[in-house]
């Protein structure tokens, strides 16, 4: 999933000074996975907004909406009926949400609310860790399902580089070692050879070198 | 008007708190009127920060959470969740210059179990010390 993280209250407000008319616009999938913007978390922040708005006797109306998925257009549309009567969006989807949401809306501003961080995994109640970047050339088949690209400090596609300490990374002690990890599965599958194998530099023009990425499928298109 | 009607107290507690039945609510209610609101949970875990803030937008004053004390939840740690929910929501008033002390947790103790009533007047007394909420005024 995508994770992000609110941005800071004094942020948002700044971003929406100029407003008057505010939605409040949460995700409930992602976002909401990572507790930042689902329905719960665009509440809040909806209300903190209107908290903040009355202290400063501020006269804006803000209210609050949450699309199953700001990425899709089969859900942004639902906000076809009501977005007239907001002069903005504040949108706690991720960077694809908004942009997806700003693209249907041209006439109104679309602002976000959070910072969008990682391809992730919930790994724990209240623990998200990247585990993806989203290469466009997936290895894992080769080192035992544990990315050495997103989850070695050194993004070493031949390790282990030799300074991890009971298995936890030189750079960042907090960090389990990838290769450590690594090391340890193909022990367990009795594949350690493929350590043998020496993996040439990764292409990476089949993540970004093209510019936006894009995937088009024939035989899921009408 | 009583000093107390002045503000208005937003009162959750857990439904294990001692002599909090119905008759115990209704006396509360009658006798500090429109400056308490009482909501019973079946466990303070229950409480979100949108609980909170929405009592703090719409109507209250303060905001006060009665647990269970520590260690004898029922539903084993949600007295400890509601703890971080609390810390959560004073971080998230603190950030629009709320004072923190608009929420308020009262953990009960096992040794000395308290009254709901006794605890609604310790909360009370804690509220009055306050301004009226700016959100209001």
């Amino acid at each position: 999933m995508i994770t992000g993280e609110q941005k800071p209250i004094d942020e948002i407000r700044e971003m929406i000074a100029p407003y008057k008319r505010i939605l409040v616009l949460g995700c409930a999938s992602c976002v909401a996975e990572c507790a930042a913007g689902g329905e719960k978390e665009t509440a809040m922040l909806a209300s903190t907004l209107r908290m903040a708005a009355k202290m400063k006797g501020e006269d804006v109306l803000i209210e609050e909406k949450t699309l199953d998925r700001q990425c899709v257009r089969d859900f942004v549309i639902l906000l076809d009926d009501i977005i007239e009567k907001y002069d903005a969006v504040l949108s706690l989807g991720c960077g694809a949400g908004v942009q997806a949401v700003a693209e249907m809306f041209t006439e109104v501003p679309i602002i976000p609310a959070i910072n969008t961080e990682f391809l992730g995994e919930t790994r724990d109640q209240g623990y998200w860790v990247e585990s993806c970047l989203g290469c466009g050339d997936c290895m894992l088949h080769h080192f035992g399902g544990i990315c050495p690209v997103a989850r070695c400090s050194k993004q070493l596609l031949n390790g282990p580089c030799g300074g991890s300490m009971d298995g936890r990374c030189e750079i960042n002690p907090d960090v389990k070692c990838a290769w450590h990890l690594i090391v340890d599965r193909l022990t367990k599958f009795g594949a350690l050879d493929r350590l043998e194998n020496i993996y040439p530099p990764k292409d990476w023009s089949r993540k970004q070198g093209g510019g936006p990425r894009k995937i088009v499928r024939e035989d899921q298109q009408k | 008007m009583t000093s107390e009607q002045k503000r208005t107290l937003a009162l959750y507690y857990c439904q294990n708190v001692p002599a909090s039945g119905e008759r115990e609510r209704q006396d509360l209610e009658e006798k500090y009127g429109r400056g308490i609101r009482l909501f019973t949970v079946p466990c303070s875990g229950r409480l979100e920060p949108i609980h909170l803030l929405l009592a703090l937008e719409e109507f209250a004053d303060v905001v006060f959470i009665i647990t269970c004390p520590e260690g004898v939840c029922r539903y084993s740690e949600g007295n400890k969740r509601a703890k971080k929910r609390v810390e959560k929501t004073r971080a998230i008033i603190a950030s629009i210059g709320l004072e923190v002390e608009r929420i308020g947790m009262i953990i009960g103790s096992k040794e000395n179990p308290i009254s709901l009533a006794d605890h609604a007047r310790a909360a009370m007394e804690r509220t009055l010390k306050l301004p009226p909420s700016p959100v209001h005024n």
